[in-house]
């Protein structure tokens, strides 16, 4: 049963990951564009920095599953390693709840923050682009970290319960 | 409770869920909101939550981050390092300790296209460990060599953690680049120096290579055409005011891709995965800026930072004795954490500080990354270490930590030598106006 989670979790996380990896590089061509429109014919693109911005959004908070299952984020190990088995598991299930109530009230938060930018009509600066639907897409990109953080937590359940 | 204890009990707690193995970034956020909430209240806590989170996701100065990464992982798919190693081989490696030095130049070469001490170590630990190997060269030397000179990559410019340090301190982060040269070439020199001496004391450490001919040497030579060139276009785009930082790196990403295409050495595969790679740094760094941040808006309302500040500048000591100490934190932290979440823990905390005694933030920048990079190869958590072990399992962990010893005493000299001298980091910066 776990191990169907874990291959629906790494499949949904492949999926966002692609997304990201779209928006980082359309990051990269835009500002590319920018820059030689702006310093060669003097006809910067408009709204440039705008598109940038709201790219980054995207590829940052549907990288963050992936990141979270690669275990590249940055973690102190030396003295979780020093300790029992069963201290570990005890303390990995902790963790992984508060992770977890963590993403929980982020998405609650940016559900709450993009109904507010979309009732009070927010845009972005220069190119007039709604935000509220990239506020609802950091909070939909969470919902795969909350999965691969409870996935997590129900191994841990399981490693303690076989000991 | 007052705000100062509660401040306190934050970052003990902060503490507390770093050894539990909680991720920095998470750690951060949510001893930063717990604390926010229970300093102001729940609503502007939970407020804040979701501003901050939207607010740094959406900063146009943080996309500088991605666009530098993406330059890095570009540049080492392009196989830039390989040619870069080969032009510094051809030209020292028939030299006693010759193949170690080349090392250190290539390491310093790709630092100047890479912001990253891990991808740099990683990256010409493939390269170098085998050929020098295959010269016999004494593991320990070898392995220490590339560990220590992989540090090169967060000091010369562009540097991931300076640009990060710029972010949270609002310096310039065009000036934290400049600032970076000098002492990238003078620390190079002395790791260069430190293994000349290794080699002096004991010539079987490090034999001599094959020579190369003069053809070679200039054949070699057009390997690192395309690297300096690079180099010039992002950062000297951006040390002349060409371009913002977040340009800089995207058209160094640019132009690394296209050398790949060119050079015909960036399949599809190589592609995908160097975006891959690029994508999960950069999201590891912004979710820790992000973290960094909430948290401290927790420690701006503690006022521990500021009282921290007004306490140390009262005190009757020289302020160059409380630099010293701040430094000691930043080594004994290095020993426990990466340099980046070091840095990005430390800074609301120690910033004020610096600021109130009077000291440039461009020099200290420069300090602190320095410190960091002796974090980045000292044990436990020598994260340069680690990634050389995974190349050359064969090495035992020992060696490599040994290795690493004499290098370890050139980067506290140096490191005392920029405190005596700041000018060395000040010099530069004190050139450019914006």
């Amino acid at each position: 049963m776990l191990g169907k989670f874990e291959r629906f979790n790494h499949r949904l996380s492949g999926w966002c990951e692609w997304l990201g990896i779209v928006a980082m590089l359309l990051m990269m061509v835009i500002t590319c564009i920018d820059v030689v429109g702006a310093k060669v014919f003097k006809w910067p693109l408009l709204g440039a920095l705008d598109i940038v911005m709201l790219s980054q959004i995207v590829a940052i908070s549907f990288a963050a599953s992936v990141t979270l299952i690669a275990g590249r984020h940055i973690q102190v190990e030396f003295l979780f390693n020093l300790l029992p088995r069963r201290a570990r598991a005890v303390i990995n299930s902790t963790v992984l709840l508060l992770g977890l109530g963590l993403f929980i009230l982020i998405i609650w938060r940016l559900c709450v923050l993009g109904y507010a930018f979309q009732t009070s009509g927010e845009y972005s600066p220069t190119a007039y682009i709604p935000l509220y639907p990239f506020a609802y897409a950091i909070a939909l990109a969470s919902i795969p970290v909350c999965l691969v953080l409870l996935l997590e937590f129900l191994k841990s359940l399981t490693k303690r319960g076989q000991q | 409770m007052s705000p100062a204890t509660a401040g306190i009990i934050g970052i003990i707690f902060l503490v507390v869920l770093f050894l539990l193995r909680m991720p920095v970034a998470f750690a951060m956020a949510l001893v930063g909101f717990g604390g926010f909430a229970y300093l102001t209240s729940p609503e502007a806590a939970l407020g804040l939550l979701g501003r901050d989170i939207f607010d740094q996701f959406s900063s146009y100065p943080l996309s500088v981050i991605p666009m530098f990464i993406l330059m890095g992982t570009f540049a080492f798919a392009s196989g830039i390092s390989q040619r870069l190693y080969r032009t510094a081989y051809a030209w020292i490696g028939h030299r006693r300790g010759g193949l170690t030095v080349a090392t250190v130049f290539a390491c310093a070469g790709f630092g100047a296209i890479c912001g990253s001490s891990t991808a740099t170590a990683a990256t010409m630990g493939k390269i170098a460990l085998p050929e020098m190997k295959k010269y016999n060269y004494d593991d320990t030397l070898a392995s220490g060599t590339v560990a220590a000179a992989g540090t090169l990559g967060i000091l010369i410019p562009p540097s991931t953690v300076l640009i990060v340090y710029g972010i949270l301190t609002e310096q310039s982060i065009g000036k934290l680049f400049v600032a970076g040269v000098l002492p990238g070439i003078i620390l190079s020199i002395f790791f260069a120096a430190t293994v000349a001496l290794l080699c002096w004391r004991n010539p079987a450490i490090g034999p001599p290579g094959t020579p190369s001919s003069w053809r070679e040497k200039w054949e070699a030579l057009t390997g690192i055409v395309e690297a300096f060139l690079l180099f010039l276009l992002a950062i000297g785009g951006l040390f002349l005011g060409w371009f913002s930082p977040t340009q800089a790196g995207a058209i160094g990403a640019g132009g690394a891709l296209v050398i790949g295409l060119t050079r015909r050495q960036l399949s599809w595969e190589t592609f995908i995965e160097a975006c891959k790679d690029g994508l999960r740094t950069s999201c590891m760094v912004i979710f820790i800026i992000t973290g960094a941040v909430i948290f401290g808006h927790f420690m701006a309302v503690s006022r521990i930072p500021f009282m921290l500040a007004e306490w140390l500048g009262g005190l009757p000591i020289h302020p160059m004795a409380v630099m010293a100490v701040i430094a000691f934190i930043y080594f004994i932290g290095g020993f426990f954490m990466d340099a980046m979440g070091l840095i990005v823990v430390t800074i609301p905390i120690f910033f004020p500080i610096v600021e109130k005694l009077g000291f440039d933030p461009i020099w200290f920048g420069v300090i602190i990354v320095l410190v960091g990079e002796m974090g980045v190869i000292t044990p436990p958590v020598g994260v340069n270490v680690f990634v050389i072990k995974g190349i050359a399992p064969d090495i035992p962990l020992e060696n490599i930590f040994r290795g690493i010893l004499p290098f370890l005493v050139a980067l506290i000299l140096f490191t005392a030598l920029l405190m005596v001298f700041p000018q060395i980091a000040t010099f530069l910066p004190s050139l450019v106006s914006y």
